[in-house]
């Protein structure tokens, strides 16, 4: 365990070094943060014709999209694409030779850009939350705690499916589009598209038990505030069984691949 | 026994496909594969501190069989035991005792100096602090490192990388040490670098070292003992020295000759390899390279002769054409 901190104390040091080498990509990726925006102003123009839609109000799906912009940013993962690089390119021989597992290096790559995230764009969501009047994330105490947990789970979702899906490399080149459309399906169940209470109740449900909500919808709606207790509760089970889940899928197709492996272009 | 290969077999399972789009629309509907032996029941051991080079063509198996010692291939069958361990089983504390520097790869941090590589492994390895200290001063120095310490990997040249690269195998003081074409692009300065490094390394740790190279020169240079392998099969194992002069007992003359001569003049010096104008080589007889060399100076209008060994790769040709070899 102190082993396991020292190797994370110098690979997120030698991944935030790196990751501010690449100022032009840091900056690309913050445009992309508004995307979430481009939603909220669809459903502002719809709002524009009835006051309330499904009991939401405008500053109902403003909050909600500004918060998304953030739990967007902390819970999503770019595990796959650094996973099928290594695999194509022989990245992970190199990785195979050392004495950690090379998922390791991955989340603490991860890591090291999430810990950017923090500096330059959770203070200009608080900044934004603090100064608009249409921005309101209503947080006691208890739903803080409840939110960070959220956050947490979300962002240990994505990376179990990301690893699950990336095995899937042991044997296919096509693993981009896969989980493309894996992510794709999930825009219209994780709450991208519309929050889930707009959808019919037995759409709902359904999203509900799927592991989409757990990265976005979910965090985002402790966020603001359109969730209590016994759902959070339900939330935070539903997180737990698909991690689980996935996480045995991604070793069992780990251990697998391995066997399998043919260390191509190294 | 730090090496015991017994029987190893590798088997990789390829796509075929034909050329051109019908090729393709072909293979999409029904896959054709076929099996290639990369490693075809090899039997080996190499003790503790000893020098061994692996010599074959391209595509021969040598990688294939590193990358099996290295854990990083499943045999197809056969066993494989390094240092007591079976290496297909991933045990961290084999991976922490052992290198592969493969020439053709980086693990060096591209975007970030050298030095960010070697804490990380320092970290990886577990390595002390004094002990990290006291390996990389040496390093540092064997290999010159210095100047590029705080350099990008990126702004590095290729054999600036390549000591960098030796650098962060070695710094946990592995006892095993596999190196597939470590010299592989580099300009002779480079190479004899590596190689001079090596051999320290090899004196001073007693490491185990086992390369391939297509240079003679890396393989003369540091290993005694040789195993040949072709098209996974070994067909040799044993002492270099006493196969150079068995299965090739010519060496190179080249000369560059002032102006043409006759071809009859050449053959009495020796067999014609090549002729590219006024630029000859021949074939002479081992024992009698001086002597050859010393006929052609007096009898032809020699601007510049060179006596060389011949390649590796051509001795190994043909030590294959002339069929199987024993020890």
């Amino acid at each position: 365990m102190r082993k396991l901190l020292r190797v994370y104390t110098a690979l997120l040091k030698a991944n935030l070094s790196e990751a501010l080498e690449y100022r032009a990509q840091i900056f690309l990726w913050l445009i992309s943060s508004i995307f979430p925006l481009v939603m909220m102003s669809v459903w502002l123009a719809l709002l524009s014709e009835a006051k309330q839609i499904a009991g939401w109000g405008q500053a109902d799906f403003v909050s909600y999209y500004v918060g998304m912009i953030l739990v967007n940013h902390l819970t999503g993962s770019w595990l796959l694409w650094d996973w099928d690089d290594d695999m194509r390119t022989g990245g992970l021989s190199t990785k195979l030779l050392k004495p950690i597992d090379p998922f390791h290096y991955h989340i603490s790559g991860q890591l090291g850009w999430k810990a950017l995230l923090v500096i330059f764009i959770v203070p200009v969501i608080v900044g934004v939350a603090v100064l608009s009047p249409l921005v309101t994330f209503p947080l006691n105490f208890l739903t803080s705690l409840t939110f960070i947990l959220a956050l947490i789970f979300g962002f240990i979702l994505t990376t179990v499916i990301a690893c699950t899906f990336a095995m899937l490399g042991f044997w296919s080149t096509q693993v981009r589009n896969v989980y493309q459309l894996w992510f794709g399906a999930g825009q219209f169940l994780s709450g991208f598209i519309a929050p889930l209470a707009m959808f019919p109740p037995a759409v709902r449900s359904i999203a509900y038990v799927l592991p989409y909500r757990g990265y976005l919808g979910f965090p985002l709606e402790i966020l603001t505030g359109h969730l209590t207790w016994p759902d959070i509760e339900f939330g935070l089970i539903t997180d737990i069984i698909w991690i689980t889940i996935f996480f045995i899928l991604y070793r069992m197709l780990w251990k697998a691949g391995l066997r399998r492996y043919e260390a191509v272009g190294a | 026994m730090s090496i015991q290969v017994e029987s190893l077999t590798k088997h990789f399972r390829v796509h075929q496909k034909e050329p051109g789009l019908a090729g393709s629309i072909r293979s999409f509907v029904r896959r054709r594969y076929e099996t290639v032996r990369a490693v075809d029941d090899i039997t080996f051991e190499i003790a503790q501190g000893e020098v061994v080079g692996f010599l074959g063509p391209n595509g021969a198996g040598k990688t294939t069989t590193l990358k099996c010692l290295s854990g990083l291939l499943y045999p197809t069958s056969g066993t494989v035991q390094v240092l007591g361990y079976t290496p297909a089983k991933r045990d961290p504390d084999y991976l922490g005792q052992f290198t592969l520097v493969m020439g053709q790869r980086n693990q060096l941090m591209w975007d970030l100096p050298a030095i960010e590589t070697f804490l990380v492994n320092q970290a990886i390895y577990d390595v002390p602090e004094a002990e990290f200290r006291e390996t990389l001063d040496e390093l540092v120095a064997l290999l010159d490192l210095e100047p590029l310490l705080k350099k990008q990997v990126r702004k590095l040249s290729l054999g600036e990388r390549m000591r960098c690269e030796l650098a962060a195998s070695l710094l946990h003081r592995p006892r095993m040490i596999f190196l597939d074409e470590p010299t592989l692009g580099l300009d002779i300065t480079a190479q004899q670098a590596i190689r001079t490094f090596i051999r320290e390394y090899n004196q001073r740790t007693n490491a185990t070292v086992l390369l391939t190279s297509h240079y003679m020169a890396d393989v003369t240079a540091l290993a005694k003992r040789i195993l040949v392998i072709e098209h996974g099969k070994l067909r040799y194992d044993g002492d270099l020295q006493a196969l150079i002069e068995q299965r090739a007992p010519y060496r190179l003359l080249r000369l560059t000759l002032d102006h043409a001569v006759d071809s009859a003049d050449l053959n009495a010096l020796g067999t014609i390899e090549s002729r590219d104008g006024l630029e000859v080589t021949l074939r002479v007889p081992r024992g009698s390279t001086r002597d050859a060399a010393a006929r052609a100076l007096s009898t032809l209008p020699v601007e510049d002769v060179a006596i060389e060994d011949p390649a590796v790769e051509d001795i190994i040709r043909e030590v294959f054409e002339m069929g199987e070899v024993n020890a």
